[in-house]
């Protein structure tokens, strides 16, 4: 892969750029990744906000263990008429004037460690699985962008002619709706009915149509970054030296430029993650999201609503993973950035 | 601060105030408008009450819900009416609305005369004419209302709806607009005509109202109130009507000049701005988590009325897999109803009986031990209908269960899915909003398997409760008959009793035995009977100006300020 510096310092300079940063730095014949691996290494900030990250990913991940070996119940299991033994005394989960129990910690050996909602269902579990399921969105609705994404920006800034005209119209269409409320239109219809592409059927209430809708409203904003770097890096010399030893537009396209943009991706990516995760819940809470008995935060927090005022809670709980999520993720991406190019000026415009 | 501690911080702030925002809202409530002046005054003044979700319809011919029914009777006044007094035996009764008089009936029970009283107006000014009646009826046919089967009884009903035209002619009805004579000719004599003429679905309007749904710009009617104002699922106003006759005592005007109705969902808000004085009035119950604060500190302002209701499971029988017998047996065996009962607060009695008490033909028993499914207050047995259903080969079928997100209607269905998928099923729930609710599960073309319904009477005989287990009143779309249930011996049985003209206490006991043989046949799986609440803010005059009444629930024509 051939690399050449770029004249405009103000986008991401490549693995160029980093040459040069190696010299500042007195690292020479270090590599450019490992050279952000080890500006990423002296940030320990960022590093911090990682491993938090990671933590709350693995919490989430052991949400099955803790719902079966220390909860005993699955996160839809209602307990309305189950009692528990608190203390040595049976209680009810839920009373008969319908008020459930609260935060038992380790009371009851961990069984309804943070109480239970008024259908009688184990909050502890349902936020760890609910946090699995605002994870999986997250991520996956943030790995299809980057693809869609990549695939659009770099076909409309390789060729230019009318398929840069047609994808930048699409995408300037999606751009001047606000995110939100795509997301809650598309949502609510493809709620009833389910979404239907080719001979795939994906019922209403699958997690999949979440991952659909934030997957696609989120485009525009890659998309178009994305395409405008690729203009640029077609001018360069090196393409030039692929097309005359014969290369086509796709090896162009995939074998040279799209090398050129990966640490542009990879920090969109860590940040989409994040936006992506705080519209899942955006949209849940407004009933577009993630169907019922399916638990994620945003449904958690429009549960918790309800009663915010004698179980506070059941909002603040959920809210506050959703913060710590979405902080780390920015924070660790922010990280990344400084990390592979001090002065990119890379970030999600809304 | 630099930009990451910036950031964070804003990132913070936004998440946590999140909740608090939701929980306020950001709705401009303009409050509880004005009061009543100095002292105690009886008339006058604006409240603002609320409700959890839109009206199905703002429209007379098509409102089939609390939602709607409540406002909508004291707009649209029909021929016959039921007496706004307080006395809950007298207001039960069918008394003379905008006719002069109870209708002659003829010796047949098949012809019913009435005379339309002079000089009536609507809001609008307009006269009312005998042949408003006729259209009023027509609409109702014409829009395939959820009342129609109601008025299908009428000569030539059905070849009016056949015709498919609006202003087409209803051959049963003549009216004659000179000397205000109505005279009404049914199929067959039918016991409960007159509780059908008091229904608000056929409330006058103009003879020259559309055949549309008319929910954003309601018609003029004749009532106490008029609606001036129609912002679905945001807000409604309704007015004192000016040109609302003086009927006597037993059909007062208003007390208060304007009442807004907001439509807001979170009924823990609700309950707090009813307790703030931001809302005069709430429809629902206060939730469960508020109600003991309620109770204790609110009690001079907050009521609970035992209703003539009953809450129930429809499944349908034309899709599988409750088109068999043992699989609607296995779940009225196994669903867990203290469970349910416990979702409504208390509110709920857990019942077997499809009709409710209050109601003719009534039995206690079969609320208890008679049920054949066992005692509805204690846990039920599960193995038992697990078995059921795995003989009946359907364990591990899916199964959609809907249900609305008014509170709590969402956690019961949630509950109910759950029981399901204890007995052998794949159940998940399906939650729409519920002011489409009763539409959409009412659609033949949804097919709903099974889901939450309630039916609060609409009036106070067992006719009333058997139309929705009736085979004859099953239609394409505003379908009430959920399950299409169409039992043969139940649908004779309801065409015979109903023909009686007067609720002797044997036609009583005929109407318990057919009720009896429904809960025994698992047509339907109902689980209790509710009781509603009047919880009111500091400014209403609660003590005098809080009726119940026993067919239209909380009357708003009562309510005043201090």
């Amino acid at each position: 892969m051939a690399t050449e510096p770029l004249a405009d310092t103000t986008a991401l300079q490549g693995p160029a750029g980093w040459e040069e940063e190696a010299e500042r730095e007195h690292v020479h014949g270090l590599g450019p990744w490992r050279l952000g691996l080890r500006r990423l290494r002296r940030n320990r900030v960022a590093l911090a906000f990682g491993v938090l990250f990671i933590l709350l990913v693995l919490s989430c991940l052991a949400a099955p263990l803790w719902a079966k070996h220390v909860a005993h119940t699955t996160p839809e299991e209602n307990h309305l008429s189950d009692t528990i033994v608190i203390d040595g005394k049976k209680t009810n989960v839920v009373a008969l004037d319908g008020v459930p129990i609260g935060p038992q910690y380790l009371k009851a050996d961990g069984e309804f460690f943070l109480g239970a909602d008024p259908n009688g269902r184990d909050i502890m579990v349902r936020l760890l699985y609910g946090g699995r399921n605002s994870l999986m969105i997250g991520v996956a609705a943030a790995l299809m962008t980057t693809i869609l994404s990549v695939i659009l920006g770099v076909i409309a800034g390789y060729f230019r002619s009318w398929s840069d005209t047609v994808i930048r119209s699409l995408l300037d269409i999606m751009w001047s709706f606000p995110v939100v409320i795509l997301g809650v239109a598309l949502g609510v219809a493809l709620a009833r009915g389910g979404l239907q592409i080719g001979p795939i059927n994906i019922p209403g209430d699958s997690l999949a149509v979440p991952i659909f809708i934030i997957g696609l409203v989120y485009i525009p904003y890659m998309a178009r970054p994305v395409r405008g770097q690729v203009l640029s890096l077609r001018e360069k010399e090196f393409v030039e030296a692929a097309r005359a030893q014969g290369a086509g537009p796709l090896r162009i396209m995939f074998g040279e430029i799209v090398p050129n943009l990966a640490s542009t991706v990879l920090v969109f990516f860590t940040l989409l993650i994040a936006n992506a995760i705080l519209l899942e819940a955006a949209l849940s809470f407004l009933g577009a999201g993630v169907r019922p008995p399916n638990p994620s935060w945003g449904t958690m927090i429009d549960d918790g609503v309800e009663r915010i005022a004698t179980a506070p809670h059941l909002t603040v709980v959920p809210g506050l993973m959703l913060v710590l999520t979405v902080l780390s993720l920015n924070v660790f991406g922010d990280g990344v950035r400084d990390a592979l190019d001090p002065r990119a000026k890379v970030r999600l415009e809304h | 601060m630099g930009m990451l501690g910036r950031r964070a911080l804003v990132l913070l702030l936004a998440a946590l105030s999140m909740s608090v925002i939701a929980a306020c809202g950001g709705d401009d409530d303009d409050g509880g408008g004005d009061g009543g002046g100095g002292g105690a005054a009886k008339s006058g003044g604006s409240i603002t009450i609320s409700q959890t979700s839109q009206p199905d319809f703002l429209d007379p011919a098509l409102t089939y819900t609390v939602n709607g029914i409540e406002p909508l009777w004291l707009v649209y006044t029909p021929l016959l009416t039921y007496s706004r007094t307080g006395d809950a035996v007298k207001d039960a009764l069918v008394i003379p609305g905008l006719a002069e008089a109870m209708p002659t009936i003829s010796e047949d029970g098949k012809t019913y005369e009435l005379t339309l009283r002079k000089g009536l107006e609507y809001s609008d000014g307009s006269p009312v004419k005998a042949s408003d009646f006729e259209h009023t009826v027509a609409r109702v046919l014409n829009l395939e209302s959820g009342g129609s089967a109601f008025y299908l009884g009428i000569t030539g009903a059905q070849d009016y709806i056949d015709a498919g035209k609006c202003d087409g002619d209803i051959k049963g009805i003549d009216a004659d607009d000179k000397t205000g004579k109505i005279t009404i000719n049914l199929d067959a004599p039918n016991g409960s005509f007159s509780n059908v003429l008091a229904m608000w679905f056929v409330g006058l309007v103009p003879g020259d109202t559309p055949c549309k749904n008319l929910t954003e710009d309601p018609p003029p009617g004749v009532g106490p109130y008029k609606v001036t104002e129609s912002v679905p699922n945001r807000q409604f106003v309704m007015e004192k009507n000016a040109n609302w006759p003086d009927l006597g005592a037993d059909l007062p005007g208003g007390n208060v000049d304007k009442i807004t109705t907001k439509i807001v969902k979170n009924a823990q808000r609700q309950a707090q701005d009813v307790i703030s004085g931001e809302l005069d009035y709430m429809q629902d119950p206060p939730p469960a988590d508020i109600k003991p604060e309620v109770k204790a500190q609110y009690s001079d302002r907050y009521r609970e009325i035992t209703t003539s209701s009953t809450y129930y499971m429809f499944m349908n029988n034309r899709v599988a897999p409750f088109d068999k017998k043992e699989v609607r047996e296995a779940v009225n065996i196994g669903l867990d109803k203290p469970a349910l009962a416990r979702l409504f607060a208390g509110e709920v009695a857990p019942g077997c009986s499809f009709l409710p008490p209050g109601q003719p033909g009534y039995d206690e028993a079969l609320d208890t031990d008679d049920c054949p499914w066992g005692n509805p207050n204690d846990p039920p047995d599960i193995e038992r209908a697990r078995q059921m259903i795995e003989d009946a080969g359907v364990a591990g079928a899916d199964v959609t269960v809907y249900g609305n997100n008014d509170d709590p209607s969402d956690k019961v269905t949630e509950a109910y899915a759950d029981q399901l998928t204890k007995l052998g099923f794949k159940a998940k729930p399906r939650i729409l909003d519920g002011g489409v609710y009763f539409q959409t599960i009412g659609s033949a073309k949804e097919a709903p398997q099974t889901g939450f319904a309630n039916w609060f009477q609409d009036f106070p005989h067992p006719k009333n409760f058997f139309f929705l287990v009736d085979g004859k009143s099953i239609q394409p779309t505003n379908n009430q008959n959920f399950g299409n249930v169409d039992d043969p011996e139940i649908t004779k049985g309801i065409a015979e009793l109903n023909t009686e003209p007067e609720m002797t206490d044997e036609i009583a006991a005929r109407w318990g035995e057919l009720n009896k043989k429904l809960v025994e046949r698992a047509w339907i799986a109902p689980y209790g009977h509710r009781k509603l609440a009047t919880f009111m803010s500091e400014r209403m005059d609660f003590d005098n100006c809080s009726r119940f009444h026993p067919v239209y629930f909380n009357d708003y024509s009562s309510f005043c300020l201090k």
